[in-house]
């Protein structure tokens, strides 16, 4: 399925289980997810750290609102199943799609403006030197002469420094690759959106309007 | 016919009263290889930006005078086609690409320039064969070495083929041979393909012979000469004597007192074994110089030194092991000089960084009066309100090499400290690291390529080869 409007049907379905309270809607949301990212052959580890890290927030809202909430067990399982649900549908998007394709169907379907897409693209591709940033300035402030802890102001102070100094190269370096804002290009990899993917689109949303509207429970 | 011709060419950086180039009137000449040296600060990046058409639109004030590509006023070219006049490379490996890998960035180099998508296979195919890296095709970038990078980076300009292609230090943080056979590159882009190519270097190494035009930027007058053959002879004679040194340094006794001592040490980051010692020594108040081919271990050394990294084994510092000291006494006593100048600023102006070091340095070993004295005579003095990273890359380095002695740590290590640096300022740096030496009993660990002028500064050298680092006389 295309890859944006995955995306805008991911967001939609989630937001809409946050304001309606089914159970069994929410099971079966996580259950189709499931099913879908396993097809999709996602690595054995990325699937246990979607099933035991939304554990914590899950079992934190279940347990608040079985003892201390008003609405009773049957509200207090919609929560948790909703942790995951949100957890899973979030998956089927980030496991099986391509940021690089997203950011040329948002150029080319959605229209959005190139220098947005590229942005995104290049923003998402520094995303792992961040880290490796913040292991840098620790160390420099040490030399420095200061500890700086994942608390201190300091440390995100420099990392924003960094990252204004990388974006700046980045402007350069995508212009100097003959990069124009609002310029034409031309395109290697046409992505449509087909007939099969509006089929899809409005057919699951459709699906899960349904469900919604039927199970109460 | 694609002459770069500057024109009564004058510029002043938003806020700074010094014109950085002043009435710069030359040519480079078409299908020539032109070199640009000068001093650090002098301006040569600045005029590179503006021959790429960078500047004035990333900077935000313009020049006077003009630059015309043949008969076409750079002024008149529109935005979007400005590519296919002329490409750069950057001193930077790590910041010019947009895309995660290889073939995504030069696809989108293509687009760009609205090449008709039937033709990028072929274009991208060329493109990696002429430079040798067919292998990368489907590479993250991020994962290259720097220089794999500049290959790639070299390997967009082949796809964009512009006429003129320009580059500012493109070899500043590769080794030798990639150096080698880039510069091979290019000469055959000029020779076969009539590129005409400006390059900015202060390191002269493997031009001899390749170069048609030798070009100097004067950092007094702030003007550009072309030199004749015998000048153009004269700098490369003096650089070549600036590039030998042949010194007899003596192996350290038994006797002599050691301040960081190493003991049955193993380094394996990566699981494959980089260094070995059974019983290692540095020693106290002395200047020790690393050497070593690339990649060997050196900087990953340093790293196992300042605690960075897990190792093996021992490592004491005076008499004590540096695991049971905590982290930060122990970077106030063997602090790191890092390899690139950016990492280790924390602020934002000049005077902010030069205020942090007075502030957190242990003892008063520097007068405000020496910090100044120090400005001055690396001419970059007076600028306290400079944002650091607007420094040349020359002056970065100056920069952090007084803040870093300002704090007057009982070690330093320094890793390429005299990267980017012309000889002139070297010779200084050499000075100021001497005084600390002999006034305030500092002892340096010094990883460098560089060797010539370092004479009067080393006590002893350790060689870093087949995973063992061991003292030698001869130094070259
Ligand atoms: N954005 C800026 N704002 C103010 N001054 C600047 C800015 N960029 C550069 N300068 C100053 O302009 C001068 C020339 O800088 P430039 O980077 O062109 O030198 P360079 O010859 O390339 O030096 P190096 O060999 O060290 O790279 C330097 O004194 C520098 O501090
Ligand atoms: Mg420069």
């Amino acid at each position: 399925m295309n890859p944006g409007l995955k995306l805008l049907l991911v967001m939609a379905i989630a937001l809409e289980i946050s304001f309606t309270q089914s159970l069994i809607v929410n099971v079966i949301l996580i259950g189709v997810s499931f099913i879908y990212i396993l097809f999709n052959r996602v690595t054995f580890k990325a699937l246990i750290g979607l099933i035991f890290w939304p554990l914590f927030p899950a079992l934190g809202l279940f347990v608040s609102q079985w003892l201390y909430g008003s609405a009773g067990i049957h509200f207090a399982w919609i929560l948790f199943t909703r942790i995951y649900a949100y957890v899973f549908l979030g998956a089927t998007f980030t496991l099986t799609s391509s940021i690089t394709n997203l950011a040329l169907t948002l150029e080319q379907d959605f229209r959005l403006p190139s220098k947005f897409a590229y942005g995104v693209l290049a923003a998402f591709n520094l995303m792992p030197k961040i880290n490796e940033e913040v292991q840098i300035i620790k160390t420099s402030a040490l030399m420095r002469g200061e500890a700086l802890h994942f608390w201190s102001p300091k440390l995100y102070f420099k990392a924003i420094l960094s990252s204004i100094q990388w974006s700046q190269n980045l402007a350069e370096a995508m212009t100097s690759h003959g990069f124009v804002e609002d310029q034409g290009r031309t395109h290697y990899r046409v992505i449509k959106i087909t007939r099969m993917d509006w089929v899809w689109f409005i057919g699951l949303f459709g699906i899960v309007q349904v469900l919604l509207f039927f199970i109460r429970y | 016919m694609t002459d770069v011709l500057i024109d009564h060419f004058t510029y002043e950086y938003p806020g700074s009263t010094v014109k950085v180039l002043n009435d710069v009137d030359v040519t480079f000449k078409h299908n020539h290889f032109s070199l640009l040296t000068g001093p650090s600060g002098s301006g040569k990046s600045t005029l590179l930006y503006f021959i790429a058409g960078l500047y004035p639109h990333f900077i935000g004030n313009d020049a006077l005078g003009g630059i015309k590509f043949g008969d076409t006023d750079i002024k008149q070219i529109p935005s979007n086609e400005i590519s296919h006049s002329v490409a750069m490379m950057f001193q930077n490996p790590n910041q010019q690409f947009a895309m995660d890998t290889v073939i995504h960035e030069l696809t989108f180099v293509l687009e760009n320039m609205l090449v008709d998508p039937a033709k990028i296979d072929g274009i991208i195919n060329h493109a990696l064969d002429f430079c040798g890296i067919k292998q990368l095709r489907s590479r993250v970038i991020n994962t290259l070495s720097g220089g794999e990078k500049q290959r790639v980076a070299l390997a967009c300009i082949v796809a964009m083929d512009p006429p003129v292609i320009v580059l500012d230090e493109p070899f500043a943080s590769i080794d030798p041979d990639s150096r080698l056979d880039l510069i091979k590159k290019l000469k055959q882009l000029q020779v076969e393909h009539g590129k005409t190519i400006i390059l900015a270097d202060h390191d002269l190494n493997d031009y001899k012979g390749v170069i048609d035009e030798f070009y100097y930027l004067d950092p007094d007058t702030h003007h550009i000469s072309l030199l004749d053959s015998q000048s153009a002879q004269h700098f490369f004679d003096n650089f070549k004597n600036t590039q030998t040194i042949n010194k007899q340094v003596a192996i350290p006794t038994e006797a002599a007192p050691s301040i960081i001592n190493i003991k049955d040490f193993k380094l394996q980051p990566h699981h494959s074994l980089l260094l070995k010692l059974g019983d290692f020594k540095f020693c106290k108040e002395k200047t020790t110089l690393i050497t070593g081919a690339n990649g060997i271990g050196k900087s990953t050394l340093f790293n196992a030194l300042t605690k960075l990294l897990p190792y093996n084994g021992e490592i004491d510092f005076a008499g004590k092991n540096i695991q049971k000291i905590r982290p930060l006494p122990y970077a106030k006593n063997v602090t790191l000089l890092f390899q690139d100048a950016e990492n280790q600023f924390l602020n934002i102006t000049v005077k902010e960084e030069l205020d942090l070091s007075l502030k957190n340095r242990t003892n008063q070993a520097y007068s405000i009066d020496d910090v100044q004295t120090m400005l001055k005579e690396l001419s970059i003095d007076g600028r306290d309100d400079q944002v650091v990273y607007s420094l040349s890359e020359g002056q970065k380095k100056k920069l952090q090499i007084i803040e870093m002695l300002i704090m007057n740590p009982p070690v330093l290590l320094m890793d390429e400290p005299f990267k980017g640096l012309d000889y002139h300022s070297l010779e200084v740096v050499v000075g100021f690291l001497n005084r600390s030496k002999q006034e305030f009993h500092q002892t340096q660990i010094i990883i460098s390529h560089q060797l010539s002028g370092l004479d009067t500064l080393i006590d002893y050298h350790a060689n870093f080869a087949d995973q063992n680092l061991t003292y030698q006389e001869v130094i070259k």
